[in-house]
Protein backbone atom coordinates (compact mmCIF):
# COMPACT_ATOMS: atom_id res chain seq x y z
CA UNK A 1 0.00 0.00 0.00
CA UNK A 2 2.52 2.52 0.92
CA UNK A 3 5.24 3.23 -1.47
CA UNK A 4 9.19 4.20 -0.91
CA UNK A 5 8.71 6.23 -4.03
CA UNK A 6 12.93 7.09 -4.89
CA UNK A 7 12.61 9.94 -6.96
CA UNK A 8 15.87 10.68 -9.51
CA UNK A 9 17.72 13.54 -7.97
CA UNK A 10 17.53 14.91 -11.54
CA UNK A 11 13.65 14.81 -11.09
CA UNK A 12 13.93 16.46 -7.65
CA UNK A 13 16.02 19.02 -8.88
CA UNK A 14 13.23 19.58 -12.22
CA UNK A 15 10.56 20.07 -9.60
CA UNK A 16 12.43 23.06 -8.25
CA UNK A 17 13.48 24.36 -11.16
CA UNK A 18 9.68 24.86 -11.57
CA UNK A 19 8.87 26.10 -8.47
CA UNK A 20 11.97 28.75 -8.83
CA UNK A 21 9.95 29.75 -12.58
CA UNK A 22 6.56 29.99 -10.76
CA UNK A 23 7.80 31.98 -8.10
CA UNK A 24 9.90 34.16 -10.44
CA UNK A 25 6.07 34.44 -12.41
CA UNK A 26 4.47 35.42 -9.12
CA UNK A 27 6.74 38.40 -9.04
CA UNK A 28 6.62 38.89 -12.62
CA UNK A 29 2.89 39.39 -12.99
CA UNK A 30 2.96 42.32 -10.18
CA UNK A 31 4.96 44.32 -12.81
CA UNK A 32 1.98 44.38 -14.85
CA UNK A 33 -1.25 46.11 -13.94
CA UNK A 34 -3.82 43.60 -13.56
CA UNK A 35 -6.89 45.01 -12.06
CA UNK A 36 -8.58 43.89 -9.12
CA UNK A 37 -9.54 41.08 -7.60
CA UNK A 38 -7.80 39.44 -10.70
CA UNK A 39 -4.88 40.17 -9.46
CA UNK A 40 -4.89 38.15 -6.23
CA UNK A 41 -6.79 35.64 -8.46
CA UNK A 42 -3.71 35.25 -10.30
CA UNK A 43 -1.57 35.27 -7.18
CA UNK A 44 -3.22 32.16 -5.20
CA UNK A 45 -3.26 30.19 -8.71
CA UNK A 46 0.28 30.19 -8.78
CA UNK A 47 0.73 29.71 -5.35
CA UNK A 48 -1.94 26.61 -5.56
CA UNK A 49 0.52 25.25 -8.69
CA UNK A 50 3.08 25.40 -6.58
CA UNK A 51 1.65 23.85 -3.44
CA UNK A 52 0.78 20.76 -5.80
CA UNK A 53 3.78 20.78 -7.15
CA UNK A 54 5.76 20.42 -3.34
CA UNK A 55 2.28 18.22 -2.10
CA UNK A 56 2.58 15.80 -5.26
CA UNK A 57 6.28 15.22 -5.91
CA UNK A 58 7.94 16.46 -2.40
CA UNK A 59 5.49 14.87 -0.11
CA UNK A 60 5.01 12.43 -2.55
CA UNK A 61 1.42 12.48 -2.34
CA UNK A 62 0.73 11.85 -5.66
CA UNK A 63 2.40 7.97 -5.10
CA UNK A 64 1.47 7.74 -1.72
CA UNK A 65 -1.90 5.95 0.07
CA UNK A 66 -4.85 8.16 -0.95
CA UNK A 67 -5.78 8.63 2.96
CA UNK A 68 -3.13 10.69 3.85
CA UNK A 69 -4.42 13.03 0.71
CA UNK A 70 -8.33 12.77 1.65
CA UNK A 71 -6.59 14.09 5.61
CA UNK A 72 -5.14 17.21 3.78
CA UNK A 73 -8.20 18.03 1.31
CA UNK A 74 -10.35 17.38 4.13
CA UNK A 75 -8.71 20.34 6.54
CA UNK A 76 -9.50 22.59 3.66
CA UNK A 77 -12.69 21.68 3.05
CA UNK A 78 -12.92 22.51 7.14
CA UNK A 79 -11.08 25.81 6.26
CA UNK A 80 -13.08 26.87 3.29
CA UNK A 81 -16.20 26.25 5.49
CA UNK A 82 -14.75 28.49 8.25
CA UNK A 83 -14.17 31.44 5.93
CA UNK A 84 -17.07 31.42 3.59
CA UNK A 85 -19.58 31.23 6.78
CA UNK A 86 -18.02 33.72 8.48
CA UNK A 87 -17.88 35.94 5.35
CA UNK A 88 -21.76 35.44 5.06
CA UNK A 89 -22.07 37.35 7.92
CA UNK A 90 -18.78 40.41 7.91
CA UNK A 91 -19.62 40.92 4.05
CA UNK A 92 -22.82 42.14 5.07
CA UNK A 93 -22.85 43.64 7.92
CA UNK A 94 -25.04 47.14 7.61
CA UNK A 95 -22.23 49.18 10.25
CA UNK A 96 -19.16 47.04 8.75
CA UNK A 97 -16.19 48.61 10.82
CA UNK A 98 -15.95 46.95 14.19
CA UNK A 99 -13.77 49.13 17.02
CA UNK A 100 -10.59 47.15 16.40
CA UNK B 1 27.50 -4.65 -12.46
CA UNK B 2 25.56 -7.75 -12.33
CA UNK B 3 26.36 -8.78 -8.99
CA UNK B 4 24.20 -7.87 -6.46
CA UNK B 5 24.54 -8.08 -2.91
CA UNK B 6 21.80 -9.63 -0.67
CA UNK B 7 21.72 -7.79 2.30
CA UNK B 8 19.04 -9.69 5.42
CA UNK B 9 16.32 -6.64 6.06
CA UNK B 10 17.66 -5.22 9.07
CA UNK B 11 14.26 -5.25 11.53
CA UNK B 12 16.08 -3.89 14.97
CA UNK B 13 13.69 -0.67 14.42
CA UNK B 14 10.58 -2.77 14.33
CA UNK B 15 8.40 -1.71 17.67
CA UNK B 16 6.85 -4.77 18.61
CA UNK B 17 3.46 -4.48 18.41
CA UNK B 18 3.74 -3.78 14.47
CA UNK B 19 3.38 -6.07 12.01
CA UNK B 20 6.08 -5.35 9.85
CA UNK B 21 8.64 -2.13 9.17
CA UNK B 22 5.97 -0.97 6.23
CA UNK B 23 2.80 -0.81 8.55
CA UNK B 24 5.09 1.15 11.35
CA UNK B 25 6.05 3.18 8.91
CA UNK B 26 2.60 4.08 6.87
CA UNK B 27 1.46 3.91 10.69
CA UNK B 28 3.86 7.38 11.62
CA UNK B 29 3.18 9.05 8.06
CA UNK B 30 -0.60 9.14 8.69
CA UNK B 31 0.16 10.21 12.12
CA UNK B 32 1.77 13.27 10.70
CA UNK B 33 -0.67 13.66 7.95
CA UNK B 34 -3.58 14.67 10.95
CA UNK B 35 -0.86 16.86 12.53
CA UNK B 36 -0.46 18.58 9.11
CA UNK B 37 -3.94 18.43 9.19
CA UNK B 38 -4.20 20.43 12.32
CA UNK B 39 -1.44 22.83 11.18
CA UNK B 40 -3.40 24.09 8.12
CA UNK B 41 -6.67 24.62 10.76
CA UNK B 42 -3.87 26.68 13.00
CA UNK B 43 -2.77 28.70 9.94
CA UNK B 44 -6.33 28.86 8.50
CA UNK B 45 -7.52 31.14 11.18
CA UNK B 46 -4.89 33.43 10.24
CA UNK B 47 -5.68 33.07 6.56
CA UNK B 48 -9.77 34.15 7.78
CA UNK B 49 -8.67 36.65 9.22
CA UNK B 50 -6.27 38.17 6.66
CA UNK B 51 -9.32 37.63 4.19
CA UNK B 52 -11.89 39.18 6.35
CA UNK B 53 -9.66 42.02 7.08
CA UNK B 54 -8.68 42.54 3.42
CA UNK B 55 -13.04 42.54 2.10
CA UNK B 56 -13.24 45.30 4.85
CA UNK B 57 -9.80 47.22 3.96
CA UNK B 58 -8.61 46.82 0.54
CA UNK B 59 -7.18 50.08 -0.03
CA UNK B 60 -5.06 49.28 3.30
CA UNK B 61 -3.62 46.29 2.58
CA UNK B 62 -2.42 48.32 -1.19
CA UNK B 63 -1.40 50.81 1.03
CA UNK B 64 0.21 48.95 3.37
CA UNK B 65 2.13 46.62 1.56
CA UNK B 66 4.56 49.19 0.04
CA UNK B 67 6.02 48.68 3.55
CA UNK B 68 7.06 45.15 2.91
CA UNK B 69 10.29 44.78 0.45
CA UNK B 70 9.47 42.35 -1.94
CA UNK B 71 13.18 41.54 -2.72
CA UNK B 72 13.84 40.07 0.37
CA UNK B 73 10.57 37.98 0.26
CA UNK B 74 11.25 37.14 -3.11
CA UNK B 75 14.97 35.91 -1.80
CA UNK B 76 13.46 33.90 1.56
CA UNK B 77 11.08 32.46 -0.92
CA UNK B 78 13.67 30.71 -2.77
CA UNK B 79 15.87 30.10 -0.04
CA UNK B 80 12.92 28.25 1.25
CA UNK B 81 12.29 26.14 -1.94
CA UNK B 82 16.11 25.06 -1.83
CA UNK B 83 15.33 24.15 1.61
CA UNK B 84 12.85 21.80 0.46
CA UNK B 85 15.28 20.15 -2.13
CA UNK B 86 17.76 19.44 0.12
CA UNK B 87 15.09 17.52 2.33
CA UNK B 88 14.21 15.69 -0.30
CA UNK B 89 17.29 15.15 -1.50
CA UNK B 90 18.23 13.63 2.31
CA UNK B 91 15.29 11.57 2.32
CA UNK B 92 16.65 10.25 -1.12
CA UNK B 93 19.94 9.91 0.24
CA UNK B 94 18.32 7.46 3.18
CA UNK B 95 16.28 5.46 0.43
CA UNK B 96 19.38 4.51 -1.22
CA UNK B 97 21.79 4.05 2.02
CA UNK B 98 24.47 7.11 1.19
CA UNK B 99 24.74 8.25 4.94
CA UNK B 100 27.04 10.93 4.19
CA UNK B 101 24.31 12.00 1.95
CA UNK B 102 21.60 12.66 4.54
CA UNK B 103 24.61 14.16 6.68
CA UNK B 104 25.14 17.13 4.13
CA UNK B 105 21.78 17.38 3.00
CA UNK B 106 20.59 18.27 6.59
CA UNK B 107 23.69 20.67 7.10
CA UNK B 108 22.35 22.47 4.07
CA UNK B 109 19.08 22.32 4.85
CA UNK B 110 19.61 23.66 8.15
CA UNK B 111 22.40 26.32 6.98
CA UNK B 112 18.82 27.71 4.37
CA UNK B 113 16.52 27.49 7.52
CA UNK B 114 18.83 29.93 9.50
CA UNK B 115 19.49 31.95 5.95
CA UNK B 116 15.83 32.25 5.95
CA UNK B 117 15.68 33.31 9.79
CA UNK B 118 18.11 35.92 9.78
CA UNK B 119 16.58 37.81 6.70
CA UNK B 120 13.57 37.82 8.59
CA UNK B 121 15.36 39.33 11.47
CA UNK B 122 16.56 42.30 9.79
CA UNK B 123 13.03 42.68 8.01
CA UNK B 124 11.15 42.87 11.69
CA UNK B 125 14.56 44.48 13.04
CA UNK B 126 13.73 47.45 10.73
CA UNK B 127 10.24 47.94 10.94
CA UNK B 128 10.45 48.01 14.44
CA UNK B 129 12.81 50.61 14.48
CA UNK B 130 10.70 52.71 12.30
CA UNK B 131 7.57 51.86 14.71
CA UNK B 132 6.03 49.70 12.27
CA UNK B 133 4.91 47.30 15.51
CA UNK B 134 1.69 45.03 15.75
CA UNK B 135 -1.80 46.62 17.36
CA UNK B 136 -1.36 49.37 19.95
CA UNK B 137 2.31 49.32 20.08
CA UNK B 138 2.37 50.97 16.11
CA UNK B 139 3.63 54.57 16.24
CA UNK B 140 5.08 54.93 12.48
CA UNK B 141 3.26 58.19 11.11
CA UNK B 142 4.19 57.27 7.23
CA UNK B 143 0.87 55.48 6.20
CA UNK B 144 -2.56 57.50 6.12
CA UNK B 145 -4.75 54.41 6.85
CA UNK B 146 -5.97 54.86 10.24
CA UNK B 147 -6.27 51.14 10.47
CA UNK B 148 -2.46 50.20 9.19
CA UNK B 149 -1.58 48.49 12.73
CA UNK B 150 -4.01 46.23 11.97
CA UNK B 151 -2.57 45.48 8.74
CA UNK B 152 1.06 44.65 10.94
CA UNK B 153 -0.75 42.73 13.33
CA UNK B 154 -1.64 40.55 10.48
CA UNK B 155 1.27 40.83 9.31
CA UNK B 156 3.43 39.81 12.58
CA UNK B 157 0.87 36.88 13.31
CA UNK B 158 1.28 35.08 10.19
CA UNK B 159 5.04 35.32 9.76
CA UNK B 160 5.82 35.08 13.58
CA UNK B 161 3.97 31.90 13.46
CA UNK B 162 5.61 30.77 10.38
CA UNK B 163 8.95 31.70 11.58
CA UNK B 164 8.74 29.56 15.18
CA UNK B 165 7.47 26.66 12.91
CA UNK B 166 11.09 27.38 11.01
CA UNK B 167 12.91 27.63 14.34
CA UNK B 168 10.87 24.12 15.90
CA UNK B 169 11.81 22.40 12.04
CA UNK B 170 15.48 24.16 12.67
CA UNK B 171 15.46 22.03 16.07
CA UNK B 172 13.88 18.87 14.36
CA UNK B 173 17.00 18.95 11.49
CA UNK B 174 19.55 18.85 14.18
CA UNK B 175 17.80 16.00 16.19
CA UNK B 176 17.93 14.10 12.47
CA UNK B 177 21.76 15.31 12.34
CA UNK B 178 22.98 13.65 15.69
CA UNK B 179 20.85 10.68 14.71
CA UNK B 180 22.43 10.08 11.25
CA UNK B 181 25.51 11.05 12.24
CA UNK B 182 25.36 7.62 15.15
CA UNK B 183 23.95 5.82 11.56
CA UNK B 184 20.41 5.61 13.07
CA UNK B 185 18.73 5.56 9.77
CA UNK B 186 19.35 3.04 6.82
CA UNK B 187 17.27 2.23 3.09
CA UNK B 188 14.43 0.14 5.77
CA UNK B 189 14.43 2.69 8.41
CA UNK B 190 14.46 6.57 7.65
CA UNK B 191 10.68 7.68 8.84
CA UNK B 192 12.08 10.66 11.29
CA UNK B 193 13.49 12.19 8.23
CA UNK B 194 10.68 11.14 6.19
CA UNK B 195 8.15 13.00 8.57
CA UNK B 196 10.29 15.77 9.53
CA UNK B 197 10.15 16.10 5.87
CA UNK B 198 6.61 16.41 5.51
CA UNK B 199 6.67 18.69 8.46
CA UNK B 200 9.14 21.11 6.60
CA UNK B 201 7.25 20.93 3.20
CA UNK B 202 4.27 21.97 4.79
CA UNK B 203 6.17 25.21 6.24
CA UNK B 204 7.42 25.86 2.85
CA UNK B 205 3.80 25.84 1.20
CA UNK B 206 2.49 28.10 4.02
CA UNK B 207 5.30 30.68 3.08
CA UNK B 208 4.49 29.97 -0.91
CA UNK B 209 0.89 31.38 0.03
CA UNK B 210 2.23 34.30 2.46
CA UNK B 211 4.98 35.53 0.18
CA UNK B 212 2.08 36.95 -2.65
CA UNK B 213 -0.66 37.38 -0.39
CA UNK B 214 1.57 40.08 1.91
CA UNK B 215 4.49 40.90 -0.26
CA UNK B 216 3.15 40.75 -3.90
CA UNK B 217 0.17 43.22 -3.25
CA UNK B 218 0.22 46.12 -6.31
Amino acid sequence: MSTHRISSAKFLWGIAGALLFLTFLTVAVTWFYIPEPWNVIVAILIATVKATLVGAFFMNLYWDSKFNLLVLLTAFAFLALLILITMTDTLYRVDPVPSF
Amino acid sequence: MSQTAVTPKRTDHIHHHFVDGEQQFDASKMGMWIFLATETLMFGGLFAAYIIYRAWYPELYLEASQELDAFWGTVNTVVLIGSSLTVAMAIRSAQLNQLKGIVYNLYITIGLALTFMVIKYFEYAHKIEKGIRPGQYYTYQGLEHEKANVFFSIYYMMTGLHGIHIIIGIGLMIWLLVKAKRKVFHSDYYTPIEVVGLYWHLVDIIWIFLFPLLYLID
